[in-house]
């Protein structure tokens, strides 16, 4: 019999995360409640009265960093630190490293709520931290997993319990996904472009998006759902069996399903079939997973009645079993063609965030908060009113927008007898959803309120109640470090049992995924063909093209028309993959509030977005997209430009030799043309040429009008 | 460079074949062990998250 050891829990680190994901839930929401009253009133966008950095564009990242990276990510961390020492039997490995990594991750959070409203951001959908941070994230997760790692390593049980495969899988895949996601050249201090351009870029970022759902929403919370679910429940996990297949299978199909983003764009077909497949096997593990939760509440429901936690977990795998049936569905082309570019997709998301990661979050925080403080929950009654409003919340939220979608996408494709859109107005398809728009704020305001009941009552629960910083805990000593595997046991017991042998299985399984989507895309030439006529931007182009980035245009404009008779009617030819090969970022985007600008070079006069960028609603009576008045007065700078161009050229962009030295010149004298051109059309301002709205005119103005080139020199 | 050396692969259409393939095996074998395993075992590893006190 081995020597038994005394030692603690640490509790401190679990309740420092618990409060950073609740006060920071409770922020990312409010933030969600104002960019979903600015689509009704635009005016709330205040860009009229200087407030830039409260504009939609700029606030949008913010809003899904803020619940994707602080809300659940200090979520996720709160339930491994807690349940990792229980299921290892030991304390953390160094507490110096929970508080680096707490501390870190906090200040990982304050950048982004910093640079992303200041408009520095590389516009890449929840990768949109710059460089500097991106360095920041990496040691701070280097930090986690040492400290993970150690942990494991200095463990008291011999067998790793399936929530830390999931926690290994996690740390890992985001580990490659965030490295290989954030490869990209500096050209000044906050500033980068991405190494990849166009069509290579756009299947690195959904291989990057998607499994950020995948292994930063999903895979820790299915390991917290096979830990505390088990708890609040009394009683193990249904079959232990159907954990580890739907473990090894979902770490391996998740990670090929990315360019379910992507169908229909110039994305090649192969690709595109890849992630449809491998998304429709997804519903097998994820229902798993799902089943293998609920199933678990067998014979216990009787308590579900009783027990805010257990309502709120029922409802969290519901949830993500509703989310990940979705999904699959979603990524069949047919309904995607109706379903992508809408709020279709925007109800979906919530469905898992609000549902999946926010009701799990708030049922572990009721089960913790009363343990750690050893009191009871100070009101049930709350917490069963949350429970409720924080339901009626989803469902508000997510059905007014599953009809605006539907409605919307109707609306793109309906066509009158006589052959011409029955909506030629884009507009007109816009202002018939507001109505649930405003529905949206509804919902989303029950869930918000829900939420600050939720604190309100964790702190009462707090006051009343005596913190236990250190639980004392006892068990054996492991004997040797070692498993002996007596005869007849089986191989998986011995993987159990290696945390670093689990380590590198995982990765190998999620690499394959990646390995063959994005090697032949990104080293095989043939893979995007070329055409002759598509150069590289100006200059100029270039400066307004990072105008547009920074005020995060690509959050409301697709730039991708995809090969339907509805989209090249209504914007024109359908959009090459050889056409956005100096697109670095590629900007397709994944949602049309406003019309795809894709072909919108020389639809307009000049002097159209010149005033259309003063006050929208001047051009397009009703429009909701926010007034850029200061890009009439911001003076235009052009002191980064040369390494721009210099940092481009590295990259492969063929400007010529020494174009660095020219790049300003070559910028103002376009910028003296478009001014000219301003001036031609009515526009009467002084010093037009120096600002920023000439830059963001000629990137415009060039938008998809390369192969019109091509077209008229073949007709000549 | 390692453009053309990826080209000049033979049989890189294979590549999605063989992921294919990886993946049956690895679920097989997922499987077979899951199906395989003790049932004693199982009720060890199930009953971990019940047994931390």
């Amino acid at each position: 019999m081995s020597r038994i050891e005394q030692f603690q829990y640490d509790n401190r680190i679990t309740r420092a995360f618990g409060m950073a994901s609740f006060i920071w839930g409770s922020v990312g929401m409010l933030v969600g409640i104002i960019l979903a009253l600015q689509l009704i009133f635009p005016v709330l966008n205040a860009t009229s009265t200087g407030l830039e950095f409260l504009s939609f564009g700029r606030l949008r990242p913010l809003h899904t960093n803020a619940v994707i990276f602080a809300f659940v990510g200090n979520g996720i961390f709160m339930g491994v630190y807690y349940s990792l020492q229980r299921l290892l039997r030991a304390r953390m490995f160094s507490d110096r490293l929970s508080w680096i990594h707490f501390w870190g991750w906090q200040v990982v959070i304050l950048c982004a709520a910093y640079t992303l409203p200041m408009g520095i951001t590389t516009s890449s959908e929840y990768a949109e931290l710059e460089w500097p941070i991106d360095i920041l994230i990496t040691l701070v997760w280097v930090v986690f997993g040492i400290n993970m790692f150690g942990t494991i390593l200095k463990r008291r049980e011999d067998h790793l319990y399936v929530a830390i495969w999931f926690y290994i899988a996690t740390w890992v895949t985001v580990a490659i996904l965030h490295i290989v996601r954030s490869i990209e050249v500096p050209f000044s201090a906050f500033k980068s472009y991405t190494v990849f351009s166009g069509v290579q870029d756009a299947l690195l970022q959904w291989w990057y998006g998607h499994n950020a759902v995948a292994f930063f929403l999903t895979t820790p919370y299915l390991g917290m759902m096979y830990y505390f679910l088990p708890k609040a429940a009394n009683r193990p996990i249904y079959s232990y069996k159907l954990s580890i297949i739907h473990f090894w299978a979902l770490i391996f199909i998740y990670i090929w399903a990315g360019p379910h983003h992507l169908l229909y764009s110039s994305m090649p077909d192969w690709v595109q079939s890849l992630g449809t497949v491998f998304s429709i096997m997804l519903i097998a593990p994820s229902w798993g997973g799902m089943l293998n939760g609920l199933l678990t509440l067998r014979g216990a429901w009787d308590r579900v009645r009783q027990d805010p936690v257990l309502k709120f977990m029922v409802v969290a795998v519901t949830a993500y079993g509703m989310a990940t049936f979705e999904g699959p569905m979603l990524s069949i082309k047919s309904v995607n063609a109706i379903s992508h570019f809408t709020d279709w997709t925007i109800a979906h998301v919530h469905v898992g965030a609000l549902g999946w990661n926010g009701f799990l979050t708030f049922g572990v925080l009721y089960w913790l908060w009363p343990r750690m403080y050893r009191t009871e929950l100070y009101s049930v009654k709350l917490a069963n009113m949350h429970f409720w409003i924080g339901t009626l919340g989803i469902l508000f939220y997510a059905v007014p927008l599953y009809w605006a979608g539907w409605t919307q996408a109707m609306m793109w494709k309906q066509f009158t007898p006589e052959g011409t859109l029955a909506w030629g107005n884009f507009l007109d398809t816009v202002t018939q959803i507001i109505p649930m728009y405003a529905m949206r704020v509804f919902g989303g305001t029950l869930f918000f309120v829900g939420t600050l009941l939720g604190v309100y009552n964790l702190v009462k629960t707090g006051q009343k109640g005596n913190f236990l910083a250190n639980e004392d805990a006892e068990a054996p000593a492991r004997q040797s470090g070692k498993v002996v595997l007596a005869v007849g046991e089986h191989w998986h017991r011995w993987i159990e049992s290696r945390p670093i042998q689990m380590l590198l299985f995982s990765t190998i399984l999620i690499a394959i995924g990646g390995i063959v989507q994005i090697f032949p895309m990104v080293f095989i030439e043939s893979q995007v063909p070329k055409i002759a006529s598509v150069k590289p931007f100006t200059p100029l182009e270039l400066e307004g093209r990072d105008i547009y980035i920074r005020e995060g245009c690509v959050g409301c404009h697709s730039q991708q028309v995809r090969p339907f008779r509805s989209e090249t009617e209504r914007y024109g030819e359908y959009s090459k993959s050889g056409e956005h090969i100096y697109d670095r970022p590629f900007l397709w985007g994944s949602k049309r509030t406003g019309p795809d600008l894709a072909r919108v070079g020389g639809k307009y006069p000049d002097s159209w977005h010149y005033n259309h960028m003063l006050d929208p609603t001047t051009m397009s009576p009703g429009s909701i997209m926010p007034a850029y008045p200061a890009m009439l007065d911001n003076e235009l700078d052009l002191s980064d430009l040369p390494n721009k161009i210099y940092a481009l050229r590295k990259l492969g962009t063929p400007y010529p030799k020494d174009f660095e030295g020219k790049a300003i010149a070559d910028a103002k004298k376009q910028a003296n043309k478009v001014a000219e051109n301003l001036k031609s059309q009515g526009v009467k301002d002084e010093g037009m040429e120096n600002k920023e709205i000439i830059a963001i005119i000629a990137y415009m103005q060039r938008l998809g009008t390369d192969i019109k080139a091509q077209k008229s020199a073949t007709q000549k | 460079m390692y453009k053309y050396l990826l080209q000049s692969v033979e049989g890189i259409q294979w590549f999605g074949i063989t992921a294919l393939l990886i993946f049956f095996t690895a679920f097989c074998v997922a499987f077979l062990r899951a199906a395989l395993s003790s049932k004693d075992d199982m009720q060890h590893m199930a009953n971990l998250p019940l047994d931390d006190k």
